[in-house]
């Protein structure tokens, strides 16, 4: 227990006495926390402006941080707070175009036009805008708070338990498992995910000659993997949205007026009685639905509204509003749960270094390029009297994602209700400066104009992916895991001194197996 | 098109890619096989992985075949023509981007005007700026155009001034890092 009091406080002196900023009136100011808060408020920003997003923000920021902060890990808290913050902020930014405008922010905040905006019709804006944020943040909090706890519990049952058989055999369910519940259909699930693994392994390998390469020199250290994620998860849907864009006219903001008469605005007497138990179930759900890799935060959020709707159709008197008509219990529903998926999502990321979504992604992405920790269940070994680093900087990310939740608590509210105007950016002036933008990015990065291309061909890849209905995220997924996978499965074949069978070698793997197969046969959506 | 239509073009297309790649790609292209024993021991060779990943890939195809369910989305020569255009545009701007500058330089030297080449000024402003602001607005300002469909001075001035924006935040606070074409040259 000392030892896990040790660590704590470690990553709480990590983050505080880290890599400093600049100096004010002589005191330090450390990187990571002033990190968090900038972070927060352009995810915010991002969040409340419709067509950009998280990982958007995230790809973009990448680069720039790494370039202020170097390849050291002295660099990772400072990267990781902004990557944390935007996360974060951009959960609660999203509700504010869906509120004010009925255009979700992202697509999380979908659910929340139902309720949010005819509240803001009836000349509440602020109220829901409020109810929104405390739910969110709340929400938010409690995953995290089960994050914290389940996390290192969960990494220590895997390195007490898991031989490389089964690690291997738990790499293949997680796989499946995304396959299976993403997208409209198992096929297109198992097809992103057999792409994005086939794509991992070109270039690769153990042989002195790299392999899927036809010849092509430059792919002889495979596809760069900023190159790879950011074509299909970021160009793909700028193209996409470019095309609908021209083939349709713009979306106008709503233009109705608002009842401006004699409505109180702001959060009312009562407010917090009713949306409270609404809050809490969300965030179970969400937490639940979050922890579960590939899980969207859609389907918590419409799962949550569902059940709530329900609960509160069995108790709502006559002078109230319903579900769809303005009810601050629907607000609360939906964006505690969509923000409660977001802190779970990380729940396979550092324990089992298994990417649930995009956000998590670019977390992998950042250690990955910066160096000195490696998400999954070797973090958590708590050595003493030797310090595991890993360790160390997995309770400062504890810490960044605490100083997250305050600064949301605090001043998150006030900087959501100002970022209204962010909703009016013309769609046709956004898409094509965040092209230009994230091809910079890349470039800087990369230094070559052959990267440019490969994103682009994997852009094109997105593109098609989201016209045919295959779901983009398995390929992103399967892309990050493809090696540890083929590593972990040489590994093991090795061990086990060449048994072909090695994933039926333990109770535990078949399991696993068996669950992979299952998942794929009885979790396929029609 | 119905759905079986459209399920049945992507299913077939997915699984005689995939026994293509299976037969020829993999075999060809891979510098041992599936299995490989070095000094008495087996290990799994480098075939091995996309062979799997390609059986994977054969299965998605066949389930896509035979499913049933309601209408789905399908690319249309639309989108095709849309994905031609966009490529076009790509394309222009990255060439105007990469040889802009460098042909300005040369034309000037041919007109006696300098004696250096793009590589000896690529780290000099204006001129290391020069490939990225033409061919960045010209990406931006094309796009807005293809959008709004029309031509306008308005959307060269938002190339121009994303353009710029991005010369504030990633070449002037950071000296180290290159703008396009800047790493090619």
């Amino acid at each position: 227990m000392t030892e896990i009091l040790d660590y704590i406080w470690l990553g709480v002196l990590a983050v505080f006495q880290g890599p400093q900023l600049f100096s004010l009136l002589g005191f330090a100011i450390p990187a990571a926390p002033v990190m968090v808060l900038a972070g927060l408020l352009v995810g915010i920003a991002v969040g409340a402006t419709p067509g950009l997003a998280g990982p958007m923000a995230m790809a973009i920021a990448l680069p720039i941080l790494i370039s202020i902060f170097g390849f050291t890990p002295d660099a990772l808290l400072p990267v990781f707070g902004f990557l944390i913050g935007i996360m974060k902020g951009a959960t609660v930014g999203g509700a504010v175009p869906a509120i004010l405008f009925n255009m979700p922010g992202t697509p999380d905040a979908l659910m929340t036009t139902l309720d949010g905006h005819p509240m803001a019709q009836r000349g509440q804006p602020k109220r829901a805008l409020r109810i929104a944020q405390l739910s969110s943040v709340t929400g938010d909090t409690f995953s995290d708070i089960v994050l914290f706890v389940c996390a290192p519990f969960l990494a220590v049952m895997v390195e007490a338990y898991l031989d490389l058989p089964e690690k291997t055999a738990l790499l293949i369910l997680s796989i499946s498992f995304i396959a299976a519940v993403m997208g409209g259909s198992v096929g297109k699930g198992l097809l992103s995910v057999g792409l994005g693994l086939i794509a991992a392994f070109v270039g690769t390998g153990q042989a002195l000659v790299p392999r899927l390469t036809g010849g092509v020199e430059a792919l002889s250290n495979g596809f760069s993997l900023v190159g790879a994620i950011l074509g299909v998860l970021i160009l793909g849907e700028i193209f996409k949205s470019i095309e609908d864009m021209m083939q349709r006219d713009r979306a106008q903001p709503t233009t109705q007026r608002r009842d401006k008469s004699a409505v109180q605005d702001g959060l009312q007497p009562g407010d917090m009685r009713r949306i409270a138990p609404h809050v809490a179930r969300s965030a179970v759900i969400g937490t639940i639905i979050g922890a579960l890799p590939g899980v969207g935060s859609t389907l918590a959020a419409t799962l949550s509204y569902t059940v709530g709707r329900k609960r509160h159709e069995k108790r709502r008197k006559d002078s109230d509003p319903g579900f769809g008509e303005g009810a601050p219990e629907g607000i609360a529903s939906t964006e505690a749960s969509n923000s409660a998926v977001s802190g779970a999502n990380l729940i396979p990321v550092l324990s089992l270094g298994i990417p649930g979504n995009a956000a998590a992604v670019f977390l992998i992405l950042a250690a990955d390029s910066i160096g000195g920790f490696n998400p999954g269940p070797a973090v958590f070994k708590f050595t003493a009297p030797a310090i595991n680093p890993e360790l160390v900087t997995a309770f400062g990310i504890f810490t960044l994602m605490v100083i997250g939740n305050l600064l949301n608590w605090t001043i998150g509210g006030r900087f959501m209700r100002s970022m209204g105007v962010l909703a009016r950016v013309p769609g046709q002036i956004l898409l094509p400066a965040v092209l230009l933008l994230t091809l910079t990015a890349i470039y800087v990065q990369e230094t070559s104009l052959f990267a440019l291309w490969v994103t682009f061909g994997f852009g094109i890849l997105g593109y098609l992916f989201r016209r045919s209905e295959v779901p983009v995220l398995p390929f992103v997924i399967a892309f990050i895991l493809a090696r540890p996978l083929e590593q972990t499965a040489r590994e093991a074949f090795a061990a086990t001194g060449g048994d072909p069978w090695f994933l039926f070698s333990s109770p535990t793997s078949v399991m696993f197996i068996v669950a992979a197969i299952a998942s794929v046969a009885f979790l396929s959506r029609k | 098109m119905s759905r079986n239509k459209a399920n049945l073009i992507l299913g077939c297309g997915v699984v005689v890619l995939a026994l293509t790649a299976l037969a020829f790609w993999v075999p060809n292209d891979s510098a041992t096989g599936l299995i490989v024993k070095q000094r008495g021991r087996l290990s799994i060779g480098d075939a091995m992985a996309p062979t799997a990943a390609l059986a994977l890939i054969l299965v998605a195809g066949l389930l896509i075949l035979f499913e049933k369910g309601k209408p789905a989305h399908r690319i249309t020569s639309r989108n095709l023509r849309f994905l031609i255009a966009f490529t076009g545009v790509f394309f222009v701007s990255l060439a105007v981007m990469r040889w802009a500058a460098p042909a300005i330089i040369w034309t000037m030297g041919n007109l006696g005007l300098t004696e250096h080449s793009y590589r000896d000024l690529r780290d000099t402003a204006p001129w290391k700026y020069a490939g990225f602001v033409i061919g960045g607005t010209g990406l931006v300002a094309t796009l807005m155009s293809m959008i709004e469909g029309r031509a306008s001075w308005r959307a060269v001035l938002v190339g121009l001034l994303a353009v710029a924006a991005l010369i504030a935040v990633f070449d002037l606070p950071f000296p180290d890092l290159l703008l396009p074409p800047n790493g090619d040259v």
